[in-house]
């Protein structure tokens, strides 16, 4: 009876994310495959998704955009992440606890920053071009591709550190000096025992940047607007803005859900593959 | 010397971005490499521009609503999950906290329209749907720390010693438990009401005239006037910054254990 009473305490979560997580997005998946005046069942907004030419560039761009951010990300979070292990400990708490601080910070505050920093006449802009006296139309582009990926890095590169710190912390420096009293070559070391040991937190840090990337838009959006075509773009104009088509959006959602769980799903194979007796 | 330097440059990477907004918010003009003068003035506009002022209102009452509600639900769900040694229990224990990425917030936003944007359920455009989806982006991160906060506690032993002298659940709960998940809780408060703060994206989406604020209001200057959006985004820095410094101070004192919290 005591542990009934206890039971009771999960209701209201249950409840809250029942009525407005899962019934929304069950609706949602309903509403994809009907035809939005006649309610009769329909592939037609599927059907665009898969062959009208922006939503099949949005898709790739989404595709190409979330791993370049989270490649740059993955790859200088893991190499900042290895520095902080290696700093003293109060300046290693310091900047991991800095790197903490964007997982809050709204992303329309980045564009700002950014546009300051970087834009035409940006501030990084003004210096480089003084000091070595470069014509006014040479400057970084932010909003280019390569300049969204770089504003993105304010975020991927503290998501990754803060996950491979706690993973350089866990690696066992015995088992670095077993191996080559063992008398294994470096190659041999980083082959069996680091790799295995670094990849499934490597892993798992690439999966959360990957499916983080392609769902975000809001820096893009405050940055280009609708210039860049991306697939969290399209579905955010067709929710609210002039080009409002409610089953579109639906559709183009349950394509993005669908697309982040094959590339977490891909991932967290790749993962259970690489560890050591996989 | 070297790692004294990269050390100085990973500060800057996040530093330097954060410090532009600041600097612009405080400048009477910044055209140029370095800003000019010094006034309050932007600041004073946020508050006396009947726009900025209402949305910086209603960004502070959606983000006290999102605190209570993940609060009042994840911190009961955390302590009856983490008794429930279940496949169920173990199941939700690991997928509530990774829910905002499997579903991203952009699919939850359309979503949220579909659902409740027809009655009987006409809920979207106003700012009750605004409290929602922003507890539904909070909750997994309250949820985590306040679990999290269970698990070190070692919650079973100190509640059946409790309740060995003879303490009923209620009296287990205001004596024992929650005192020792507050920080936490606070954590995890302080998390939620951040990210609430500077939330863009689904509140666009669901939020009608009535359910206008601050990061609206911001997306919008940033496109018309830099100045008022140098506020804006100042505002929102120092709430990031107020919560990362209490955050630390937080979990230092969870890390120094129960023994030193007391002193």
């Amino acid at each position: 009876m005591k542990h009934r009473v206890e039971h009771l305490f999960l209701a209201p979560f249950l409840l809250f994310l029942a009525f407005f997580e899962l019934y929304p997005l069950t609706n949602m998946a309903v509403r994809s495959f009907l035809d939005e005046t006649s309610q009769a069942f329909t592939l037609r907004y599927y059907l665009n998704v898969f062959t009208q030419p922006h939503y099949v560039t949005a898709i790739r761009n989404s595709l190409l955009f979330a791993s370049a951010c989270s490649l740059v990300g993955a790859v200088a979070g893991t190499f900042v992440g290895y520095i902080a292990v290696t700093l003293p400990r109060n300046q290693r708490n310091f900047l991991l606890s800095l790197y903490s601080l964007p997982l809050t910070l709204s992303g329309l505050v980045v564009a700002f920053a950014f546009i300051v920093l970087l834009g035409r006449n940006g501030v990084l802009n003004l210096i480089v071009q003084r000091l070595f006296s470069l014509p006014r139309d040479f400057y970084f582009d932010i909003y280019s591709w390569p300049g969204l990926v770089v504003v993105y890095s304010f975020y991927q590169v503290p998501l990754m550190t803060l996950t491979m710190a706690a993973v350089f912390e866990n690696l066992d420096r015995s088992l670095l000096e077993a191996s080559r009293n063992l008398g294994a070559k470096p190659w041999q070391t980083w082959r069996y025992i680091i790799i295995p040991i670094l990849a499934p937190g490597f892993l798992a840090g690439l999966s959360i940047q990957l499916a983080g990337m392609l769902g975000a838009f809001g820096t893009v959006l405050a940055l280009v607007g609708g210039a860049k075509n991306l697939l969290s773009i399209q579905i955010y104009y067709h929710t609210s803005e002039s080009t409002y088509n409610l089953p579109q959006a639906a559709a183009l959602s349950i394509t993005l859900i669908i697309l982040i769980g094959c590339v977490l799903y891909a991932l967290s194979r790749m993962e259970k593959k690489l560890r050591p007796g996989g | 010397m070297l790692k004294r330097l990269l050390f100085l440059f990973l500060i800057s990477f996040i530093v330097v971005p954060l410090c532009m907004p600041v600097i612009f918010s405080f400048s009477l003009f910044w055209q140029d490499i370095f800003p000019q003068g010094f006034t309050l003035q932007w600041y004073e506009a946020i508050l006396t521009r009947p726009r900025t002022y209402s949305a910086l209102l209603t960004s502070l009452v959606v983000a006290f609503a999102a605190v209570s509600i993940t609060l009042l639900i994840s911190a009961p769900a955390a302590y009856a999950l983490n008794r429930m040694d279940t496949p169920f229990g173990r199941w939700i224990r690991d997928t509530a906290p990774i829910l905002t990425l499997i579903f991203p917030p952009v699919t939850v936003g359309t979503a949220l329209v579909l659902a409740f944007s027809r009655p009987p359920l006409m809920l979207s455009g106003n700012v009750w749907m605004v409290i929602i989806a922003h507890s539904l982006i909070g909750l997994p991160f309250m949820f985590r720390n306040t679990l999290a906060s269970f698990r070190t506690l070692n919650e079973r032993l100190l509640s059946e010693a409790a309740a060995s002298l003879g303490a009923n659940l209620w009296q287990r709960l205001v004596y024992v438990i929650i005192p020792n998940v507050m920080p936490g809780i606070l954590v995890g408060a302080l998390v939620v009401f951040a990210i609430s703060i500077g939330e863009f994206e689904v509140t666009s989406m669901v939020a009608g005239f009535t359910g206008q604020t601050l990061p609206l209001q911001l997306f919008q200057q940033i496109r018309n006037d830099m100045r008022i959006a140098s506020a804006i985004s100042s505002f929102l820095v120092y709430n990031s910054l107020l919560s990362f410094i209490a955050i630390s101070y937080l979990s230092a004192q969870i890390r120094g254990g129960p023994d030193r919290r007391a002193a």
